[in-house]
Order: structure tokens, then C-alpha cells, then sequence
């Protein structure tokens, strides 16, 4: 029963939660009595209101509880956990060397990751209403139902967009292009931009230092300059007003100087010049609804706003005016700014865009090598728990509860964890330049820069990975009971951790396995896709970039080089994954065969060592509409013979051709390219490279001769050349990679595993040293001991490696030859080389362990009990 | 020195402590001052009030006899040292000379 003249108990059990001891007394006695006071003057009710009242009125920083002072024994405890956790490292250096410098390896590669991955997903996030710009992207529908997705939408559609439909706070289309050389007096630089109209300072945040962003680009012939842009030309950036000159000798205004792009930016440009001046040109990147390749539509869509409808609006306009276009239809759609960068592989994207997937599979394999030093952690303090069995014991004995036991083990994981990120920030900026060079990607949008949140991301990247890795060792050892340990209980067998711990070696084991194995196998098909038997001789040829020279001078240059055994020129350079292809008619106009072409200067079969089948070949007297085939050619075209080839009309490129020969077939696609149908042409004089092959020794002297030789037809623009294994290595550049992204891997799993398993042998043979001791004095010899200590590791490594082989194989096929049509056999040795290197290390890691062990005099060992 | 500073509030709550003389604790003055300026405190701001006097040395408290009504507890008597009474003739001066030096006084019509 609620006792009717006393103050409401909830607000008084509340009043004496907060309020400090100080002045509980006085002041609930004050309040009590002024309650009982205010219940005869106006009533219960209303008392037990200003009762309350007057509680909140107190519920000020003067009258809580001092929470420190309060505390203060607790900080005192956190002391002496640190100096006991120190005491600790110190006693045991070895284990604390092993888990220290584990982390710190792996730790770097999740700093990495971080960095990586901090980078990747700040892009964009300067703009001011990000979350509100969305970029159209049309896909185009061919009639044979193929479909492909652009990141571009064409300038006509975003302007129709602007005035012919609502729904949009404001439309920016713009289009890539601006590339000119601008003048100012006798300086002249190159710069790469976009045109655009004032709309797009209204969807994208680029603040101007100079000019008004609402009139910029209203006339044609206007260019705003980027900050950095204008100091090249001017030297200042207050330059509004100024003319330059631009294509033609044009005069072009200067209307504003923005500051430049941030390099987190999708979109960079060194000027925008305004669209109007493209209508003044009557260009069809502006006025052609299917001219989509190199333009963009930025919207910003108002707080607002209805999806279905917008969508329901851009289906509208593709209605109206896909009629205009004949091969194929475009369908249009939005998306998120957040979405372009990292991307899901739109063609034509702004600039290079790094996959989402990339990104991903980052990320899963710092994991991935991050919990395998976690496990080192966890297992050396498992085994180690024993150890400390009677400090827990005491601790708790004297009153410790388990939370400050687990506090205090997580407290000493953490600070191991620390010590390793010290470690492995220096670790970190040794493989920064690595990673950087790994891939295209990264390349071309990367720096790695570390801001102020990323080492704030760093710090607390530590303390939860101090925190994982100590959670199950802490959970465990506070569950130990004094009294079992305090009677020497706990230390004869603790076969519950035994299998924890197994496992955890197991997974670690099977993860530097797999990596090895992944290792492996794309290493040998790296080498594979190198040494490949192209059919075709690219050995000693080098390949010279003609940069629309003539090549008939040229090649009679070369060839006045004695070091120079032949010289032939081709459009393009077949294996390197470039390949240009047609469709190749024969008697029946309705019959057609896709052949991928390549015109040659007429040496070239000779010059990279082509075997003709049949037939005369490219004869200097008479060169015109004459064609060579691959015998793959005349299968798909149905013809038996080579020789019957010889003399057919095939009819490509709107021309008859007349074939002279048949060569046999090679490759002339990458790897993961079957043979089709090819065609030699010749005459066509649109040729970008000569093939020069070399017959010497003195590589830098001819390459020398061969500079001079270039000099005195260009002078001008510098001679570029590469070896044809070069390109090829080129061509496989992803593979190689991934090899080196996985070697990396393996190399950090493996020296993870391997510390974590010293530890494990250390610990064992110190565990058990009495026991060997024993059964060394009653006559085992030392194989026999090496067999008892090893068994168990040789279960837990076959266990493992029988995981991690047909794993290793699955991504392997998965990723690395995914595409490849040609591919390496895999057998026995491919898949357990990796594997049998690991588990001879690790036995030579246990052998040199229990041998310390075994050798010892076991007189030493059993005289102290 | 801004430690001394007396405020207003703080001025009337040592003032209203010297007239209730042997009874001031808390429920009193908050009842004095109430009574005085027609205005509801509450004890909250009281508290720090006092708070407030007691770093700056201008009162000084002791515990008392309990009553029923308060539950058993005891008060806390309130007692002005010298220095504060110091302070409230300094802030009683100030205001004198201030007072003295007005040329007329009275209210004036518009």
C-alpha cells in the first residue's frame, strides 16, 4: 500500500541515486520537510508536484556524486594490471617477441586496408548535397538482344531533362573533350577538360575563388580555370577577364578561377569551357540524342523526391526519341553519386574507377590474415594460461570478480596490440610503394596519404584487435576456480583449451596452405601465359612506335643497322590483347565469318616467322586487294584445302579480296582466346608499329643506333620502343597481380603461422620436459621423442592441408584462369608444393624445439622438483 | 578578486541567514526568501547558492537536531563568518556611495 503522506518513493529513490553523500542528508531532510509543509498548505497532490519539482531543480553537476573520487581504488588496480601485464612481456620475451611481431605483420596489412579502403570511400563526399546528385547511365539494347551499360548519357538528353520534365532541382550535362593546347602571348600549355553550362557549379560543389558561378559559362567561347591552371598561365589567379586563345587561334574569355578539383574527386579537369561554345560549333556531342560516349549527366534531385516517377520520366524521354537511332535503344537510369567510385564497371566511366569487387576482396583478405595473427594471440595465451593459473587463483582469492580479471587480461592483449601497431606502422610504410605498384587500379587512384581520422582508425583498429584476440584466453581463464588451482588441480590437464588450440592451428595452417598452393599455381601459369608457343616468332623483335612517321623511310633507316636482321611494319601487334576483327563474306553474301584482321607491310610473315601453308604469299609486284589466311579460316568458311584456297575472292571492308596464301594457324589472342578465323591484309597504310628484329648481343649499343637512326627522321618526338616479350608480360599484368598480391599473402600467413607454431613447440617441449626427462632416463632415444611431440602437429598439418588444397584449387579456377582457355595442367606437385614446403618448416620449426629439449641431460631437468 | 564577488542572489541568501539568526537551514531560508522577494526558489538553486558562499568562506554549517517531518535527518544550520559579513558591508557601502551620489531622486514623469 502506498502510504499517502509520503513524497513520491521513485523520485526519491532517484534523488538519492544521484545525489552525493555530502549532502543527502540535508538536503532530502529539507526536502521532506518542506513536502510536508506544502501538503498543509495546498494539498498532497500538488505537493508531491513541487516535490518533483524541486527534485530536477537538483539534478545539477554541485549535487552528484563525485564519480572519481569514488573510483579512485579502480585506477589504482588499473596500475598494477599494466605493470603486471609489462611483467609479463618482459618474463616471457620469446612468446611476447612472437606475438608482437605476428600482429605487427598482419596488422600492417589491415593499416593498409584501412588506408586503402578510407581512400576509396571518401571520393565524392565533398559535395555539398552528395547525397541528393545522382549521374544518369543509358544502356544501350542492341537488336541481337546484347546489352551494355554506360556510365555516359548524351548532353541533348540531360538538357531535354532540364526543360521538358520536372522532378529535378537542377540538370548538369556535361561533356569530356576540352583537350587544347591554350595560348597566352608565346606560352602555350595542353589542357584537359570538360565543357559544361552553369549548372553544374549548382549540382557539384567546385567553389570559385574568382568569377560568379551563376553567369561563368553563358557565352560561348568562356573557360573557367582551375586554380592551379591559372597560375601556370598567368602566374596569379585573380584573372577574370583576361583572353587567351584557344583551337584555331580562337580568342576564348576567361570568366572564373575555380579551386581545383580535390583528388578525391571522380571528375578532374584542369579548365571547363561552357557549352554554348560546342552549339556555336554545331557539334553533334551536344545536339545528337545517341552521341553518348564521352558525355555525363549529373542531376541533384530536390530533398523531396519520387524515384518511380523520375525513372517513369527518363523511360518517357528514351521513348521519344530512340526512334532517331537505327542500330540500337538506349534506356536510361540513375546513379548515386556514392555509387560511381568505387564502381560496378560501367563502360566509359569519367576516369579510371576502381571495382567494387577489388575493393571487397581487399578487405576479406586483410581479414583473413588478420585473424590468423589473432589466433597466434589466442593460442600462445591459452597455452600459457596454466602458467598464470595461481596469480588468478590469488587475485581472485583476495576478492577480484571475474570482470576485473577479464579487464585485466584484455588490458594486457590490448597493450600488446599497441606495441604491435607501433610495429607495424613502420612495417606499413615499407610495403606502402608495394602495394601501390600492384595494379592499375591503385595506380591511377591511390595515394595512401594518411589524414588525421585515419590514425585515429588506426589507433582503434588496435584496441579491437587487442580485444578479439584476447576475448577467448580472458573468458577462460576466468572461469578457473581458486581452489582447484590453488590445490595444483588445474595444471595436470586442461583437455578442453588442447582442442580449442588444435583447431586454431588447424585453420591458421590451412589458410598459409591454401595461400601457398594459390601461389604456386598462378606462378606456374604466369609462365605459362609468357612461354606460351605462340606459333609465331617474338623473340629479339622490337617493336618501334611509329608516331605517324613514314615507315617506309624508317625501315630502310633500320636497315641500313647491321645488328638489324629484318624490318616489317602492322597496324597493330597480334597476342598483346589488342585485335581489331570483321566479318568476312565469301560466295554466299548471307554467309559470314567474324575474322579478326591485322594489316602488315608485306616482310612481316617472313620477319616474325609465320609458316605459310600455301600459295605464293605477299608478292612486291602486285600487292593490291590480296589476302592470307589461317587455316582456322578456311574451316569456318568451308573450304578443305589450302591449296584450294588459293585464288578465291572473300569480300571484306567493302572490297574483294583475293587470297595468296595460307599460313598456319597461331595465336593471335592472349590466352584466354581460342584460335578464330584470321586475315592478313596489306597495303592499308594505317600502320602504328614497326617490328625490328635485332640479331646481337649488345643490346644497348643497337638500341643506341637504332635512337639515332630515329633522330634523324623525327627529331622531334622521342623514340619509343619495347621488346615483344615485354608487351606480352604486359598483356598478363593482371596475373601477375594477383601473384603478387597473393605472394604478399602467403609470405605474411606463413610467417604468422610459423612464429605462432614455435611458440606451440616451445611451449610443449618446456611443458613436457620432465616427462621426456623420464623417458629418456628408461631408454627412449631422441627419434622416439621427436615422434611423440610431432604426431599431434603432423594430424593437425595433413588435416589442414587436406582443407586447404581443394580450396586453393576452387578460387584458383574461380579467379586466376577464370577466362583462360589455355591453361597449365594441374597435378600433383602443382597443388602440394605449397603445402609440403610449409609442413617441412614447420617440422624442422618442431624438431629444433624438441631437440633442445631431448638433448638436454635429463639429469638437469629432474633434480628440482 | 572574482572569488568574492557577491551576487545578488548570493547577497540576499547571506542576508536572509543573518535575520533568521540561530534557525537558518535550509527549509527556513528558502521560506524567508520567499516570503521576502515574492518569489518561489527552489531548493536546487539554493543549494548552489550556498555552495557557492561556503568555497568563498562567507558561511560556515553545522549539523542540528532531526524531526519527525524530515525523516530522521538532521538539519544543517547556517552561520555567517566574518568575512562574510565583510563582504555585505563592502557591497552595502558600494551601494551607499552609489545611492549618495544620484542628484535627485524620485520617480519622474514622462
Amino acid at each position: 500500500m502506498r502510504k499517502r503522506n509520503q513524497p513520491p518513493l521513485i523520485l526519491k529513490r532517484f534523488f538519492e541515486w544521484f545525489c552525493n553523500e555530502e549532502y543527502f542528508e540535508e538536503l532530502q531532510g529539507d526536502l521532506e520537510e518542506k513536502f510536508h509543509q506544502r501538503t498543509q498548505s495546498i494539498g498532497i497532490r500538488r505537493a508531491r508536484l513541487a516535490y518533483g519539482k524541486e527534485v530536477m531543480k537538483l539534478f545539477r553537476p554541485s549535487v552528484f556524486k563525485r564519480i572519481k573520487f569514488k573510483y579512485s581504488n579502480n585506477t589504482a588496480m588499473f596500475r598494477n594490471y599494466t605493470l603486471v601485464a609489462y611483467r609479463n612481456l618482459l618474463r616471457n620475451k620469446l612468446f611476447s617477441v612472437i606475438n608482437i611481431i605476428g600482429l605487427a605483420i598482419s596488422m600492417a596489412v589491415g593499416l593498409i586496408a584501412i588506408a586503402f579502403v578510407s581512400e576509396i570511400y571518401s571520393y565524392d563526399n565533398f559535395h555539398e548535397n552528395s547525397n541528393r546528385i545522382y549521374r544518369v547511365t543509358t544502356d544501350l539494347h542492341r537488336n541481337n538482344g546484347e546489352t551494355s551499360e554506360y556510365a555516359t548519357a548524351s548532353v541533348f538528353a540531360g538538357r531535354r531533362l532540364a526543360t521538358d520534365f520536372a522532378g529535378f532541382e537542377a540538370v548538369a550535362p556535361i561533356t569530356k573533350g576540352l583537350s587544347s593546347n591554350i595560348k597566352k602571348g608565346e606560352s602555350t600549355i595542353s589542357v584537359q577538360g570538360i565543357y559544361a553550362d552553369n549548372s553544374f557549379f549548382k549540382v557539384l560543389t567546385f567553389p570559385f575563388l574568382s568569377g560568379n558561378p551563376e553567369t561563368a559559362l553563358n557565352e560561348p567561347n568562356s573557360i573557367v580555370l582551375t586554380e592551379s591552371t591559372a597560375r601556370k598561365l598567368f602566374s596569379k589567379t585573380d584573372v577574370v577577364g583576361e583572353t587567351l586563345q584557344w583551337r584555331k587561334d580562337s580568342p576564348v574569355k576567361v570568366t572564373g578561377v575555380l579551386k581545383d578539383p580535390p583528388k578525391n574527386s571522380h571528375i578532374r579537369f584542369d579548365a571547363i569551357g561552357s557549352l554554348e561554345t560546342l552549339d556555336d560549333r554545331n557539334s553533334s556531342s551536344v545536339n545528337d540524342f545517341g552521341v553518348i560516349w564521352s558525355s555525363y549527366v549529373y542531376v541533384l534531385l530536390p530533398e523531396q523526391h519520387d524515384m518511380e516517377q523520375i525513372q517513369a520520366n527518363l523511360n518517357q524521354l528514351a521513348k521519344e526519341e530512340n526512334p532517331k537511332l537505327k542500330y540500337w535503344q538506349f534506356s536510361m537510369g540513375l546513379e548515386k553519386l556514392s555509387d560511381i567510385f568505387p564502381g560496378n564497371g560501367r563502360y566509359n566511366q569519367f576516369g579510371t574507377v576502381m571495382p567494387k569487387k577489388k575493393v571487397r576482396s581487399m578487405i576479406i583478405l586483410a581479414l583473413i590474415v588478420l585473424f590468423s595473427a589473432c589466433f597466434n594471440y589466442t593460442n600462445l595465451s591459452l597455452a600459457r594460461s596454466i602458467k598464470r593459473a595461481k596469480e588468478i587463483g590469488v587475485r581472485k582469492v583476495v576478492g577480484a570478480s571475474k570482470t576485473h580479471l577479464f579487464m585485466q587480461f584484455i588490458l594486457e592483449a590490448v597493450l600488446v596490440s599497441i606495441l604491435a601497431l607501433v610495429l607495424s606502422y613502420w612495417l606499413f610504410q615499407l610495403i606502402k610503394p608495394e602495394f601501390l605498384s600492384l595494379d592499375f587500379y591503385i595506380q591511377r587512384t591511390t595515394t595512401l596519404d594518411l589524414s588525421a581520422s585515419v590514425y585515429l582508425y588506426f589507433l582503434l583498429f588496435a584496441v579491437v584487435i587487442g580485444f578479439l584476440a584476447g576475448l577467448f584466453p580472458s573468458l577462460l581463464m576466468t572461469k578457473f576456480r581458486p581452489v582447484n588451482i590453488l590445490k595444483g588441480a588445474v595444471s595436470v590437464k586442461t583437455s578442453k583449451g588442447l582442442s580449442a588450440r588444435q583447431v586454431l592451428v588447424c585453420i591458421q595452417f590451412a589458410l598459409s596452405m591454401g595461400f601457398a598452393t594459390l601461389v604456386t599455381m598462378a606462378y606456374k601459369q604466369y609462365q605459362y601465359a609468357l612461354n606460351f608457343d605462340l606459333g609465331f616468332s617474338t623473340e629479339n623483335v622490337l617493336n618501334v612506335d611509329m608516331q605517324s612517321n613514314d615507315p617506309e623511310i624508317l625501315k630502310t633507316e633500320f636497315l641500313a643497322i647491321p645488328e638489324v636482321s629484318g624490318v616489317s611494319s602492322s597496324s597493330i601487334l597480334p597476342s598483346t590483347g589488342s585485335s581489331m576483327s570483321n566479318y568476312v563474306k565469301h560466295k554466299d553474301p548471307q554467309d559470314s565469318v567474324n575474322a579478326f584482321t591485322l594489316d602488315i607491310g608485306p616482310d612481316y610473315l617472313n620477319n616474325m616467322g609465320h609458316q605459310l601453308v600455301a600459295g605464293p604469299g605477299f608478292e612486291e609486284a602486285d600487292l593490291s586487294n590480296k589476302a592470307i589466311v589461317n587455316q582456322m579460316f578456311l574451316k569456318k568458311i568451308g573450304i578443305n584445302t589450302p591449296e584450294e584456297a588459293i585464288g578465291e575472292q572473300v569480300s571484306f571492308f567493302q572490297k574483294n579480296w583475293t587470297i595468296v596464301g595460307v599460313i598456319k594457324d597461331f595465336h593471335h589472342g592472349t590466352i584466354n582466346d581460342p584460335i578464330e578465323a584470321f586475315v592478313f591484309t596489306t597495303g592499308r597504310q594505317d600502320h602504328y608499329h614497326i617490328n625490328v628484329k635485332l640479331s646481337t648481343n649488345d643490346i644497348v649499343g643497337t638500341m643506341s643506333k637504332l635512337d639515332e637512326a630515329w633522330q634523324k627522321v623525327d627529331p622531334v618526338k622521342p623514340f619509343s620502343a619495347k621488346f615483344y616479350d615485354e608487351l606480352i608480360q604486359d598483356t598478363y599484368s593482371d596475373i601477375s597481380a594477383s601473384l603478387k598480391t597473393f605472394g604478399l599473402l602467403s609470405g605474411i600467413a606463413i610467417c604468422i603461422s610459423i612464429l605462432g607454431l614455435l611458440g606451440m613447440a616451445v611451449y610443449t617441449a618446456e611443458s613436457r620436459i620432465k616427462e621426456l626427462a623420464i623417458r629418456k632416463v628408461l631408454g627412449a632415444t631422441i627419434t622416439n621423442l621427436l615422434m611423440l611431440l610431432g604426431k599431434n602437429f603432423m594430424i593437425i598439418f595433413l588435416l589442414s592441408a587436406s582443407v586447404a588444397i581443394p580450396l586453393a584449387y576452387y578460387v584458383y579456377q574461380k579467379t586466376i584462369v577464370s577466362d583462360a582457355v589455355y591453361q597449365i595442367s594441374v597435378g600433383f606437385w602443382e597443388l602440394a608444393n605449397g603445402a609440403l614446403l610449409i609442413i617441412v618448416i614447420a617440422i624442422l620449426t618442431i624438431c629444433s624445439q624438441t631437440l633442445r629439449a631431448a638433448r638436454t641431460n635429463p639429469a638437469e631437468n629432474l633434480r628440482n622438483e | 578578486m572574482k572569488g568574492t564577488y557577491l551576487g545578488e542572489f548570493q547577497e540576499i541568501v547571506l542576508l536572509t541567514i543573518l535575520v533568521l539568526d540561530e534557525n537558518a537551514y535550509g527549509v527556513s531560508i528558502q521560506d524567508e526568501i520567499s516570503r521576502r522577494t515574492k518569489r518561489e526558489i527552489s531548493r536546487g538553486a539554493l543549494h548552489t547558492a550556498l555552495t557557492r558562499l561556503d568555497e568563498k568562506g562567507f558561511i560556515k554549517s553545522r549539523f542540528g537536531g532531526a524531526t519527525a517531518e524530515r525523516g530522521g535527518r538532521r538539519k544543517r544550520y547556517y552561520q555567517v563568518t566574518n568575512l562574510g559579513r565583510n563582504a555585505l558591508q563592502e557591497a552595502k557601502s558600494i551601494r551607499d556611495e552609489l545611492w549618495n551620489m544620484i542628484p535627485k531622486l524620485g520617480i519622474q514623469g514622462q
